[in-house]
């Protein structure tokens, strides 16, 4: 497998030019980044899609429903009258509903994110440590070997103050 | 660079070293009131409530008619404290508030640690607390179910709930410094933070995702915080007892939790930012910010109280004119009751002058005021309201026991043991999130920040 060169940069703009500009040429790039830079890279590499917003609407729904089967459901196996009170109540059911929508929503969310991000993810992939300190990392992949040379010239060009050549697991 | 920063300009290198610093580095002053509060917790909490288990509930102050005491005071008073961390942390997050970022990881774990020591009361209250899994909600051979139109259900759900997402929500905001930790430390603490922090690299699809799952937990956060003390205030405000039955309990409940909670954060920070030597992080303009939501709180607070006793006298019914006289006018309470509207109305009013709010000492001692007027208006619903019922003759006085003031006394030794032990193993200011209000380093001005 062809190794990946990893540039990393003390400026947020250097690299962003540089991936927009690489990323125009064809070449898969990603970026590590100390921080989120949501505006940043949507501005320069466009908007991703947010799917777990469908997770978090899932998880809210079945909550809700659970919470209603539950309460209704055990009001109806198990009996309790109380002194002229409705068997079925409409207030708290509806109450431990919103309690396990909102549970229930968190959880989805949870497993949203773990999809969505690919982790946890505990074998050995590109990265350097320096992108979780104060370096921006801008990761270039699917290069061929003749065109080493060419990328890493323009990495540097947008101001990487290192380039790294990194073998992929 | 951001011109809204609450903090003077770091390298963001010395961020990673200092947050680490105060993980890794221990001085003696630490140890000692580690071992402190653990012989608090052990003396105070841990003997007491073994004596109350062995010998039973009679070791407490309660007795007819009133079988709620300084326990569920204790409940209320801590489920409050923990409700500003994450629910400040959600809403400022929501708003894009500059100044959440260095405090809201210390406040997310007070939320944490004060839920757990309110859920212990519970255990404490039991008197039984071995038969708490009567209590759960499952299929079992004694054919007893739940009852869902007890509000001490309602209760069970909420608060399991908001521990839940709380937790999450510490953790998930987490990941990335468990991440920066794992890269600057070395042996067993490496492999623990090799796991906690999940193989995060810091891509921009993690990052995307992350900010993603963080906004919607925010808003699940929100209104689930709003309705737990709501809750607890339902397991008083749904009975008939005077002084306990009123409607305005929920919001009184929910402004009461976020105020003492935003104390809880002030008193807390003071002593985070000198013990582990964080000025440069949680700086004056913090303790201005939560200055002013502090009197903003106190003057809602206040009203409210003042509609209580308005609603209250101008009803002019024996049972709740003799619950407001024995509140207001029938010492001790008398004595408690006008300390609390001392702690909690006066004192915040001196947060109005900006040298105050940025003063460490006046913020302390306002904000541990707030604290015990918040503790004493929780033991004052109780104490006041139950043994104070319809009928004169079954009127009785609830004086706590020594066992119940000692395991209360506890209650603080543990929350102390617990947090004390929060900042050594886990970051306690965000990494990433101080790095943010610092600014993102562009070469040009084209920048957002």
């Amino acid at each position: 497998m062809n190794p990946v060169l990893l540039g990393l940069y003390k400026y947020v703009d250097d690299m962003i030019d540089a991936a927009g500009r690489l990323r125009d040429s064809g070449y898969e790039v990603s970026i590590l980044s100390p921080i989120p830079l949501g505006h940043e890279i949507e501005e320069a590499l466009g908007e991703p899609k947010n799917h777990i917003r469908y997770f978090t609407f899932a998880g809210a729904i079945c909550g809700f429903f659970f919470g209603i089967i539950f309460t209704l459901g055990t009001a109806a196996m198990y009996v309790l009258p109380r002194g002229g009170r409705p068997i079925f109540s409409a207030t708290p059911t509806l109450l431990i509903s919103y309690e396990t929508s909102i549970l229930i929503g968190v959880f989805f969310t949870l497993i949203g994110f773990f999809l969505m991000a690919r982790l946890p993810y505990y074998k050995k992939r590109v990265y350097d440590p320096e992108v979780n300190v104060d370096s921006f990392g801008l990761l270039v992949d699917g290069i061929r070997e003749d065109k080493y040379g060419e990328v890493e010239r323009v990495l540097k060009e947008h101001g990487a103050k290192e380039v790294k050549r990194l073998e992929k697991e | 660079m951001g011109s809204d920063r609450t903090i003077e300009q770091i390298p963001y290198e010395d961020v990673n070293a200092d947050v680490v610093r105060t993980m890794t580095e221990t001085g003696r002053l630490y140890y000692i009131f580690l071992f402190l509060s653990m012989a608090g917790v052990v003396v105070l909490w841990g003997l007491p409530w073994a004596y109350q288990i062995y010998t039973g509930q009679g070791v407490t102050g309660l007795q007819t008619p009133a079988f709620w005491g300084i326990y569920l005071a204790n409940f209320i008073f801590w489920i409050g404290i923990s409700h500003s961390g994450t629910l400040l942390s959600a809403i400022l997050f929501i708003t894009q508030t500059p100044w959440r970022r260095s405090i809201y990881r210390s406040a997310e774990a007070m939320t944490f640690f004060s839920v757990m020591t309110a859920s212990i009361f519970v255990f404490v209250h039991m008197g039984r607390p071995w038969n708490f899994y009567w209590t759960v909600p499952y299929p079992n051979q004694r054919g007893l179910w739940l009852n869902f139109m007890s509000p001490l259900m309602f209760d069970v759900f909420a608060i399991s709930t908001y521990a839940t997402s709380s937790m999450i929500f510490l953790y998930f905001g987490s990941i990335p410094d468990l991440a920066a930790v794992r890269d600057r430390v070395k042996g067993w603490r490496k492999e623990v933070y090799t796991v906690l922090s999940l193989g995060w690299r810091g891509t921009d699809a993690e990052w995307h995702w992350l900010t993603k799952a963080y906004t919607f937990f925010a808003v699940f956060i929100i209104p689930l915080a709003v309705s737990v003390h709501s809750i607890v205030s339902w397991d008083f405000a749904l009975s008939k007892v005077p002084g306990l039955s009123k409607t305005i309990f929920a919001p009184y409940f929910v402004v009461g939790a976020i105020y003492s909670g935003s104390a809880g954060i002030v008193t807390l920070m003071i002593f985070l930012r000198r013990g582990l030597k964080i000025e440069k992080y949680i700086t004056k303009t913090h303790f201005d910010k939560l200055g002013m939501l502090l009197v903003v709180m106190s003057l809602i607070w206040s009203y409210i109280n003042v509609v209580e006793v308005f609603t209250g006298w101008y009803a002019d019914t024996s049972f709740e004119t003799e619950s407001l006289r024995y509140r207001m006018f029938t010492p001790p309470f008398s004595y408690m009751y006008w300390l609390m509207i001392f702690t909690n109305t006066v004192m915040p009013l001196f947060l109005i002058f900006r040298k105050v709010r940025r003063s460490m000492a006046p913020a302390l001692i306002i904000s541990l005021g707030i604290n015990v007027g918040m503790w004493i208006e929780r033991y004052l619903i109780i104490a006041t309201s139950l043994p104070r019922k319809f009928h004169p003759y079954m009127w009785n006085d609830y004086i706590p026991s020594l066992v119940e003031i000692s395991i209360t006394l506890g209650s603080f030794c543990f929350f102390t043991m617990m947090f004390l032990m929060f900042v050594k193993l886990w970051p306690s200011v965000s990494i990433y999130e101080v790095k943010e209000d610092i600014g993102i380093p562009f070469r040009t001005k084209k920048g957002h920040h």
